[in-house]
């Protein structure tokens, strides 16, 4: 694998450390730099603030996973010096073959002896759901709906509107119990309405665009709850515990597992992953921080999404996610139960830059035209459980401006107004950034985006992420 | 079809779930909602549909609207969606390209960036420089650009500065963005787009700058006046402004002025030095022919009226000198050659220039020092050259010792730089004086205590800017420690893959060390100099040092001790012998006191590591 600035990156806990990183490799603070004859080891010591420099090494037996030791106390992981220690690597700086050290030599050993025990040990026998837990859980499920109907019914006939002062308190409160009841989709939905309201109170010039945002939430709870109450009785009457492909078990709350998720079959094989977008969205209800990566898949050319979840409270202990640019070849790729653009995880994945060949079939993924994307856009916002927008890839005929509004016209003439969406905020403002492209859209290409409908003139439009053509990928975001 | 009706009901649903579904019945709008809605449910079963579902919610049981209104809201919201158009009428304008770049910057790059040049706070600094460091060609790319323009009305000057000063290299992309929304009376952030578009354009900025000169106000007009400078036709305009504009408005046109050059410059420039010398401070910046014959004449005719030692200066006309010197700025020509050489043959004369109470202004320091930061940042050519020969052609003028070494430096092989310089800091000339010899080896350290060994570049650099052409000499090393020459050796040392070299000027400081560290800083400026080295032999140093350096408290000597690369055993033994050196009276603490149960305590800890 070759070592690149974006692969460091990926490795860093967050951008500060991979930059104090390169600043440890700028100022000169490596010496005794040395590898091993394969060079699958790279060590060296670093400077640090003590007068004994710390020991650090790379271990890239398994390039997509690099083992990295140092011997500074930080908690980071990895630290800035290995993270330094690479970017002497992408310099170029000379290593010196040497023998390799004992105590790594010994790690190695320890290393290699735990995975071929973890190879001949005998898989792990499915876990049995506790039929009597799952019974219980089930039961205080339903119970939950119940109480959550009830709260609906009880906001709506006071009116959203209501919700101030002590209501919003108590209304709060019985949020919370819903987690009790394990429904924390429903929870959060909760909150959600709590919060769009008290938007309202502090600034009610955005009462509009907030209710609205709130009234989304009841119609999804609604919806949920009706549907669910059918599903969970079913399950109880049955005394299926296992997990189902539905996307009601991510809507009540619940969270998947990889094995789960294999279990039901929602895996590809082999799937080629380009990353057409990245950016970064902040829940206030759920206070955590969505880092999103939508991915088109070279061989079926569908559009799905990662993300990855970090509570505010536990920033520091997730690691980050970043944009990717290279192409990503995933032998398992598991995905989430749903339509449209569906949520996908994987444990292995290696990477490497795009061929020829690769880059220009990627406008030719795009939908065979402008009709086609509205059509699965409607049937995605239609439906309650799904979110009101669809990120698609539209050919592109012409790209430009009518007036003060940007249009893309399909090669069939069919045309689109470009917009921001506005439920994403300010910081994900991308549309104005095509009068700032670099070069003319070359014949061929196609754009991404999120196709969504705007109330304000009733119509559907396309928030633009990023263009896609036969060369490269131009990202409005990151 | 008019779909006014379906928007309407829509919006009474949405108004009735927020007032509340206990005043359904009294909602005479969502009842009007429901008659327009008549129509057009005769005329589509999905309308119908609506229709029903409004009829059904009308007629529930209050306990049960509420679900009822959010299905009937989700089935018109599906209609709504469904209808929702596409498309817009009228010419498409293609998008025209701005330039500039696309590059892939990762969200972990450049949300940091962005966030640093759009929003406020500190540490912002560090990230656009660190930034700009490692990866200038992000600041071309197409989502960076605006942010950096918009970065230029930074509350924080320094920023606002340093993103001009990279705007300025961003090319012509960065052009479109400054000029949108551009306020000729506006603030600072427009003069320093004004600055920032005359450095892209050059003299093509005139008609822009001639567009907004009549509604540019302050700090604008300012910059606008300024940037008239860039184009040489503007001669004449700048002339008739020079007569009209009034404080830093007419310092901003002899500026522009400075820049240009023919028959009309020149006689303003004459009639404006006659009447005002202290102008000359325009010109200082300015490398124009026009700008050399005038500094340099000038010059020459002030420094003449004093050379024959008959007159003296008073104050005002040797500072008046003085600013002449700073305005010879950084010129280089041959012009400027010849008044080197003016001055150099008249040196002495100038050198003897005293003032009217027989001070001496040091005039002919100014002048040297002038040619070597000139020699400096020109790089190789005649002046170097000049520069290289200077002292060979006046032995006796230690200055040009200091300008010569330092141009050889620059410019020859490290080898031959020592051969020929080396004499200088141990002279044993017996043709020389003492006091020459001591001023020579003197001139010597100055000139390569300028030098110092970057770690970042590896590489030896001269005044922090400049690298050597070749590194240094090791034979040198030998030298300046014979010539005790501490202070240089600390700014040149770095590893070196020369052992004996290396234990040589280890077994040199650890001798400094011993017997001529006076205090906490300097005994530790040579531990570190000694780790540089790779020094090893570290027992009985604390001992040894401290009997010669002033009292230290015990903590402090402590500090020493850890900062010393030793085990925590060696440490302990150290200790334990500089206690019992005081206990002899050989090491005096300071205040006189050296607490025995701390002594026990720091030894024990270390005996516990």
């Amino acid at each position: 694998m070759t070592l690149t600035e974006q692969t460091i990156l990926l490795q860093a806990p967050n951008p500060a450390a991979a930059e104090n990183g390169r600043k440890l490799s700028k100022k000169g603070s490596f010496s005794a730099l040395h590898k091993t004859a394969d060079e699958t080891l790279y060590w060296g010591e670093c400077a640090g603030s003590g007068k004994n420099p710390y020991h650090v090494s790379i271990d890239w037996s398994d390039p997509t996973a690099p083992v990295c030791r140092c011997s500074c106390p930080s908690r980071q992981f990895p630290c800035k010096h290995a993270l330094g220690l690479m970017f002497e690597q992408l310099s170029g700086k000379p290593f010196p073959v040497a023998e390799i050290p004992p105590d790594i030599a010994e790690k190695r050993a320890k290393q290699a002896a735990r995975a071929a025990k973890k190879d001949t040990a005998a898989p792990p026998k499915p876990k049995k759901p506790n039929a009597a837990a799952q019974k219980k859980k089930l039961a205080r499920q339903l119970e939950g709906l119940d109480m959550a109907g009830r709260m609906v019914e009880d906001l709506l006939c006071a009116g959203v509107g209501s919700l101030a002062g002590s209501s919003a308190q108590a209304f709060d409160k019985l949020a919370k119990d819903l987690g009790s009841s394990y429904l924390t989709g429903l929870q959060t939905a909760f909150t959600r309405i709590a919060l769009a309201v008290r938007t309202v109170q502090k600034d009610p010039k955005q009462a509009d665009a907030a209710y609205a945002e709130a009234l989304n939430s009841l119609i999804f709870l609604r919806s949920v709850i009706k549907k669910s109450r059918s599903f969970l009785q079913e399950k109880l009457n049955a005394e299926s515990y296992s997990a189902e492909d539905t996307v009601l078990f991510e809507a009540l709350g619940g969270v998947w597992k990889l094995e789960d998720l294999q279990a039901i079959g929602a895996f590809r094989e082999n799937a080629r992953l380009v990353q057409l977008s990245f950016d970064v969205a902040f829940d206030e209800a759920k206070r955590e921080y969505i880092e999103r990566g939508w991915w088109l898949d070279l061989d079926s050319g569908r559009i799905d999404q990662t993300l990855n979840l970090r509570p505010a409270k536990a920033l520091k202990y997730v690691k980050g996610d970043d944009s990717r640019f290279d192409l990503l070849e995933v032998p398992l790729l598991c995905t989430y139960p749903g339509e449209g653009n569906c949520r996908i995880r994987w444990e292995h994945a290696s990477t490497r830059p795009l061929t020829e060949a690769e880059r220009t079939s990627l406008p030719a993924l795009a939908q065979p035209d402008l009709a086609a994307a509205v059509k699965l856009t409607k049937n995605q916002i239609k439906n309650t459980l799904l979110p009101k927008f669809l990120a698609v890839l539209v050919p592109i005929g012409r790209l430009g401006a009518v007036g003060e509004a940007f249009v893309l016209e399909d090669p069939k003439g069919a045309r689109i107004v470009l917009r921001d969406r506005p439920a994403d905020g300010p910081d994900h403002a991308s549309t104005g950034r095509l009068a700032l492209l670099p070069e003319e859209v070359p014949p061929g290409s196609a754009l991404f985006g999120l196709m969504f409908y705007d109330e304000a003139d009733h119509s559907l439009c396309l928030h633009p992420y990023s263009l896609v053509t036969g060369t490269h990928i131009v990202r409005l975001h990151y | 079809m008019n779909l006014q009706p379906l928007y309407t009901l829509k919006e009474r649903l949405e108004q009735a779930a927020i007032a509340g579904t206990g005043l359904l019945g009294e909602d005479f709008r969502l009842q009007r909602a429901a008659e327009a809605l008549k129509p057009l449910a005769a005329a589509s079963p999905v309308f119908a549909k609506l229709d029903g579902g409004l009829q059904a919610l009308r007629s529930a049981p209050a306990a049960e609207r509420g679900g009822l209104l959010l299905d009937l809201l989700a089935l018109t919201d599906a209609v709504v969606y469904t209808q929702g158009k596409t498309g817009i009428d009228g010419d498409l304008e293609p998008l025209s390209p701005v330039g500039g770049t696309c590059q892939p910057i990762s969200y972990g790059q450049m949300q940091p960036l962005i966030t640093a040049l759009t929003t406020t706070g500190g540490g912002r600094m560090e990230i656009i420089k660190s930034t700009y460091e490692s990866h200038p060609e992000y600041f071309s790319d197409f989502r960076v650009l605006p942010a950096l323009v918009s970065g230029l009305r930074d509350s924080y000057g320094e920023i606002a500065d340093l993103n001009a000063v990279i705007l300025r290299h961003a090319g012509p992309a960065a052009l479109l963005l400054l000029k949108r929304d551009f306020d000729p009376a506006g603030k600072r952030e427009m003069a320093r787009r004004v600055e920032v578009i005359a450095a892209l354009e050059g003299p093509a900025v005139t008609p822009w700058l001639l567009e907004i000169l009549p509604q540019a106000k302050k700090e604008v007009r300012t910059a606008v006046l300024a940037a008239l400078g860039t184009d040489p036709a503007n001669a004449p305009l700048l002339l008739d402004l020079v007569k009209t504009e009034r404080g830093a408005n007419r310092d901003a046109v002899l500026t522009a002025l400075a820049r240009q050059e023919g028959e009309a410059a020149q006689a303003f420039w004459t009639q404006e030095l006659a009447q005002k010398p202290e102008s000359i401070q325009f010109l200082q910046a300015s490398n124009t022919d026009l700008s050399i014959a005038l500094v340099t004449s000038g010059l020459k005719a002030r420094l003449e009226r004093f050379l024959g030692g008959e007159t003296h200066p008073k104050r005002e006309e040797w500072e008046e000198i003085t600013t002449w010197c700073q305005a010879l700025g950084q010129k280089d020509s041959p012009a400027m050659l010849d008044f080197w050489r003016w001055a150099d043959e008249h040196m002495e004369a100038i050198d003897q220039i005293r003032g009217v109470k027989n001070h001496t202004p040091f005039l002919g320091v100014q002048l040297t020092d002038q040619l070597r930061g000139i020699m400096r940042k020109t790089g190789p050519g005649p002046l170097r050259d000049y520069c290289l020969n200077l002292w060979d052609s006046h032995p006796s003028m230690t200055r040009y010792l200091h300008i010569s070494f330092q141009a050889a430096l620059l410019s020859r092989p490290a080898a031959e730089v020592f051969e020929k310089y080396s004499p200088c800091l141990l002279a044993e000339d017996a043709r020389l004086d003492a006091e020459h010899r001591k001023s020579l080896q003197a001139v010597l350290l100055r000139a390569l205590g300028e030098v110092a060994w970057n770690l970042q570049m590896e590489r030896y650099i001269l005044d922090g800017s400049f690298s050597l052409a070749e590194p240094l000499d090791a034979r040198w090393f030998p030298l300046l420690i014979r010539a005790n020459g501490d202070r240089v050796l600390f700014r040149l040392i770095h590893p070196m893959e020369d052992p004996a070299l290396m234990e040589q000027v280890g077994k040199y400081f650890h001798y400094r060390a011993t017997h001529s560290a006076r205090d906490y800083w300097g005994l530790r400026g040579y531990i570190d100099i000694l780790c540089i080295c790779g020094w090893t032999d570290w027992a009985g140093l604390l001992p040894a040092a401290l009997q010669h350096m002033e009292p230290l408290h015990l903590h402090t000597t402590i500090d020493l001790l850890n900062h010393l690369p030793i085990s925590a055993g060696e440490k302990a033994v150290q200790l334990q012998a500089i206690t019992e050196l005081v206990w002899k009276g050989s090491i005096k603490p300071k205040s006189g006191r050296w607490p025995d149960l701390q002594v026990r305590q720091a030894i024990d800890a270390w005996a516990k590591e």
